[in-house]
C-alpha cells in the first residue's frame, strides 16, 4: 500500500484553493435565484388559489423526492436537447456552471420555499393586523413588521439549507465543472491516481472550513437579531 | 421533444428490478447506524467525558463534508488499507473479491450515525424529566424507564424527522453507483450510455425515485398513526 503522506496536504491545499471561487460563485448564484423562485413558490403556497397552491405543493413534493445527481443529469442532457428542438438554439456550448446553477436552483427553491413558508406562518397574524390597524399599508406592514420577525425564525433553517446546497454542489464535478472537487480530481488523474487521499483531505478541509463559517455566522446573526424578536414579550412583563 | 417511448417502457421495467438494491442500501444503513447513533446521543445527553466531545466533533465533521467526498475518500483508502492489513495479519482473503456494496454500507452508516444521533438526542430531550422521575418513583430502573417510557414517546416525536432522514438517505444512496453498486441510478446510467438515450433513461430514474420515495413516506405515515397510541397528552399537537 502506498504510504499516506500528510506533508503533501498543504501543497494540494494551495493548488485547490483558488477553485473555491467557482464553488462559492455557484453557491451564491443558486442562493439568489433559488430564493427568488422559492419566494414565489412560498407565496403560492400561502396565498395562492387552489390550483396555484397544489402546483406549488406538488413542485416541492416532487423535488424533495429527486436525488440531486439525477436532476443534474436530466438538466445537463435534457435541457440542450429541449431548447434545440423547441427554440432552435444550440446551448450545448454553454458553461457547465450554467447547468449546475439551473439544477440546484430548482432544488434549492423547493427547500427554501418550505423554510420561508414555515417562517411566515410562525409570525402571528395579529402582528400584521395590528400594523395595518395603525395605518401602515399592507406592503409596509409586511416589510417592516412581518418579514423581520420571519427572518429570525428562518435563519437556522436557512443556514442548514445553504450548508446542504454547498455540499450537494460538489456533485457538479460529475458533469465536468472544475470546482474544488473537480480540480482535486484533475490533480489526481494527472498523477495517474496517486495522492488521492492527500488531495481529498485538502478538499475536505476546505469544505469543513466553509461549513464552520456558515454554521458560525448564522448562529451569530441569530443572536444579534434575537432581541428584536422577543421585545414585545418583554414589554408585556 | 421526441422521446423514445418504447425504450422508456423497457428501461422502466429494468429499473424496477433495481429497487430492492436501493431499499437494501437504505435499510441496512439505518439498522447499522441506529445503535451507534443512540449511544452517541446518550453520551451527549449525559455529557460522558471525552465521548460527548468526540460525538459533537464527529457530528460537525460529518455534517461539513459532502457525501461525494466522503465516498471518494473512503473508497480510495479502505480497499487497499484492508488489503494491507489482511496481508499483514496473514488472512488469505482477497479483499478485492468483496462485494462493493459493503463499502457503501460502511460509508453511508458513518454519515448516518451523525445524522441519527442528532435526531435521537432532540427526541429524547423532548420527553419531560418528570417522566423519568415518575418512573423512578414507582421503582423502575433506568433501563426499564428507557425501554417502556422514554423510547416509545421519543419515537413518536422523532417520526417526522426519521421520515426526512430516510428520504434523504434514500436519495443519497443514488451515489452508490460510484462504488459500482447496481442500484437504481447505476442501472439507469448503464441503460443511458448503451444507446445514448440519456434523457429517457434519467426521466425513468426520476420517476422510479419518485415512486419509491412516495411509498416510503406513505409507510411512515401509517406507522406514525400506529405509534400514535404512545402519544402523551402534552404532545397531541401536530
Amino acid at each position: 500500500m502506498r504510504p499516506f503522506e500528510p506533508q503533501l496536504i498543504p501543497q494540494y491545499f494551495v493548488e485547490v484553493f483558488p477553485y473555491l471561487s467557482v464553488t462559492l460563485g455557484v453557491t451564491v448564484s443558486v442562493i439568489i435565484f433559488g430564493s427568488l423562485l422559492g419566494g414565489v413558490i412560498a407565496w403560492g403556497k400561502i396565498s395562492g388559489g387552489r390550483v396555484v397552491r397544489s402546483l406549488a405543493t406538488g413542485y416541492t413534493y416532487i423535488l424533495r423526492c429527486t436525488p440531486s445527481i439525477i436532476l443534474l443529469f436530466l438538466i445537463f442532457y435534457g435541457l440542450p436537447k429541449f431548447v434545440l428542438e423547441a427554440f432552435g438554439y444550440d446551448i450545448n456550448g454553454l458553461s457547465r456552471a450554467v447547468f449546475v446553477i439551473i439544477s440546484f436552483t430548482l432544488l434549492y427553491a423547493a427547500s427554501s420555499s418550505e423554510v420561508m413558508r414555515a417562517a411566515y406562518l410562525s409570525v402571528d397574524h395579529g402582528q400584521y393586523e395590528a400594523a395595518v390597524s395603525i395605518g401602515l399599508s399592507s406592503f409596509t406592514a409586511l416589510r417592516r413588521i412581518v418579514l423581520p420577525q420571519a427572518a429570525v425564525v428562518a435563519l437556522p433553517n436557512f443556514g442548514n439549507s445553504v450548508l446542504n446546497l454547498m455540499k450537494e454542489g460538489s456533485l457538479a464535478y460529475t458533469i465536468g465543472l472544475i470546482d474544488l472537487l473537480g480540480e482535486g480530481n484533475l490533480i489526481i488523474s494527472r498523477q495517474y491516481g496517486g495522492s488521492a487521499l492527500e488531495v481529498y483531505t485538502a478538499v475536505g478541509l476546505i469544505y469543513l472550513g466553509l461549513a464552520f463559517l456558515i454554521t458560525r455566522s448564522t448562529m451569530l446573526l441569530e443572536q444579534k437579531l434575537l432581541p428584536q424578536k422577543t421585545r414585545p414579550e418583554r414589554i408585556q412583563k | 421533444m421526441e422521446l423514445d417511448y418504447a425504450f422508456m417502457v423497457r428501461t422502466f421495467g429494468i429499473l424496477l428490478q433495481a429497487i430492492p438494491v436501493t431499499l437494501k442500501l437504505t435499510a441496512v444503513t439505518l439498522v447499522l447506524a441506529t445503535p451507534f447513533a443512540f449511544l452517541l446521543a446518550l453520551a451527549r445527553i449525559y455529557t460522558v467525558p471525552y465521548v460527548a466531545k468526540f460525538a459533537s466533533v464527529y457530528v460537525s465533521v460529518m455534517r461539513g463534508i459532502p457525501m461525494v467526498l466522503q465516498i471518494l475518500l473512503v473508497y480510495s483508502l479502505l480497499p487497499s488499507l484492508l488489503n494491507y492489513l489482511f496481508k499483514r495479519a496473514g488472512i488469505a482473503y482477497n479483499i478485492f473479491d468483496l462485494d462493493t456494496i459493503w463499502y457503501a454500507y460502511i460509508i453511508f452508516t458513518l454519515g448516518e450515525i451523525a445524522v441519527l444521533s442528532e435526531v435521537f438526542r432532540s427526541a429524547l430531550g423532548s420527553v419531560g424529566d418528570g417522566q423519568i422521575e415518575a418512573g423512578l418513583s414507582v421503582g423502575m430502573n433506568r433501563r426499564t424507564i428507557y425501554r417502556r417510557i422514554l423510547i416509545p414517546q421519543a419515537l413518536v416525536t422523532a417520526m417526522p424527522s426519521l421520515c426526512n432522514v430516510t428520504v434523504t438517505l434514500l436519495k443519497n444512496t443514488s451515489l452508490a453507483f460510484m462504488m459500482a453498486v447496481q442500484d437504481i441510478t447505476a442501472t439507469g446510467k448503464i441503460a443511458a450510455s448503451y444507446g445514448y438515450n440519456y434523457v429517457e433513461a434519467y426521466l425513468d430514474v426520476f420517476l422510479v425515485y419518485l415512486i419509491v420515495c412516495s411509498l416510503v413516506q406513505i409507510a411512515f405515515r401509517i406507522s406514525e398513526k400506529h405509534l400514535g397510541r404512545f402519544r402523551h397528552a402534552s404532545q397531541t399537537s401536530g
